[in-house]
């Protein structure tokens, strides 16, 4: 063993003595937190539903009659 | 239909199924790198909110646990950001005569504090490796790095801790 290797095995044996064990058993489900925060989440419109949403409007300022097609079609 | 594709398409029943299958694992390794068992909690909550709002990005042949242990680790490194101590560290008690348990609990306690000062990224890759044990791959993967770059951090973390334990008088043996 090597002059190094002797000195990190000093210094993983003294961080081994110094950090216990961790708990590693999750005390409790999770899931209905995460259900919470899925409730509270808003449902939130992307970006491009906007844009959508803002040329159908100019669509129909500029070309009227557009409605009328489209509610013939509906 | 397979659990991780309905998963992807946003049903929330696969991702109950996920959540309930995976929680355990993830705070199994959360703890680990914080040492926390409150914070390693909250980084799992986190965690699984996280991968749930993400779930377009995941390929459903790909590996599930891995993917969440790295958004786990990430946000693991944040909160080691977050939580690192500020304060200098003295070298007043360690050498004086008090009874020898008291000076291993302080000399203990002094090591901590030192570890804890060490940059995450350093903290992180020392702490899985040096004291959890966990094999270089699976520390690499979880921190999106190589091998390579796992060992120079766990080496560098080695040199800097044994510089500033031997500032303060401490030689581990």
């Amino acid at each position: 063993m090597t002059m190094d290797e002797h000195n990190d095995r000093q210094i993983r044996d003294a961080l081994k003595q110094s950090f216990p064990p961790a708990t590693t058993e999750l005390r409790r489900d999770l899931w209905p937190d995460i259900l919470r925060r899925l409730d509270a989440h808003s449902v939130s419109v992307p970006w491009y539903d906007w844009v959508l949403v803002g040329l159908s409007g100019v669509a129909f300022l500029a070309f009227p009659r557009l409605v009328l097609v489209l509610a013939y079609h509906l | 239909m397979d659990l991780l594709q309905r998963f992807a398409l946003g049903e929330i029943d696969a991702f109950e199924t996920l959540v309930r299958r995976f929680q355990g694992e993830i705070y199994a390794w959360a703890v680990r790198i914080v040492r926390d068992p409150g914070a390693a909690e909250d980084l799992t909550a986190e965690t699984l909110w996280r991968i749930y709002r993400a779930r377009h990005k995941f390929r459903p042949d790909g590996n599930f646990g891995a993917w969440a242990r790295r958004i786990a680790t990430n946000l693991a490194l944040d909160y080691l950001r977050r939580a690192r101590p500020e304060q200098s560290l003295d070298a007043d008690s360690v050498g004086s005569p008090q009874p020898d348990r008291l000076v291993e609990r302080e000399m203990r306690e002094k090591i901590r504090q030192a570890f804890r000062r060490l940059p995450p990224k350093l903290q992180v890759a020392a702490t899985l490796a040096l004291v959890e044990e966990v094999p270089y791959d699976e520390i690499a993967a979880a921190l999106g790095t190589s091998v390579g770059a796992v060992r120079v951090r766990v080496f560098r973390a080695v040199r800097i801790l044994r510089s500033r334990l031997s500032q303060l008088g401490i030689n581990p043996e």
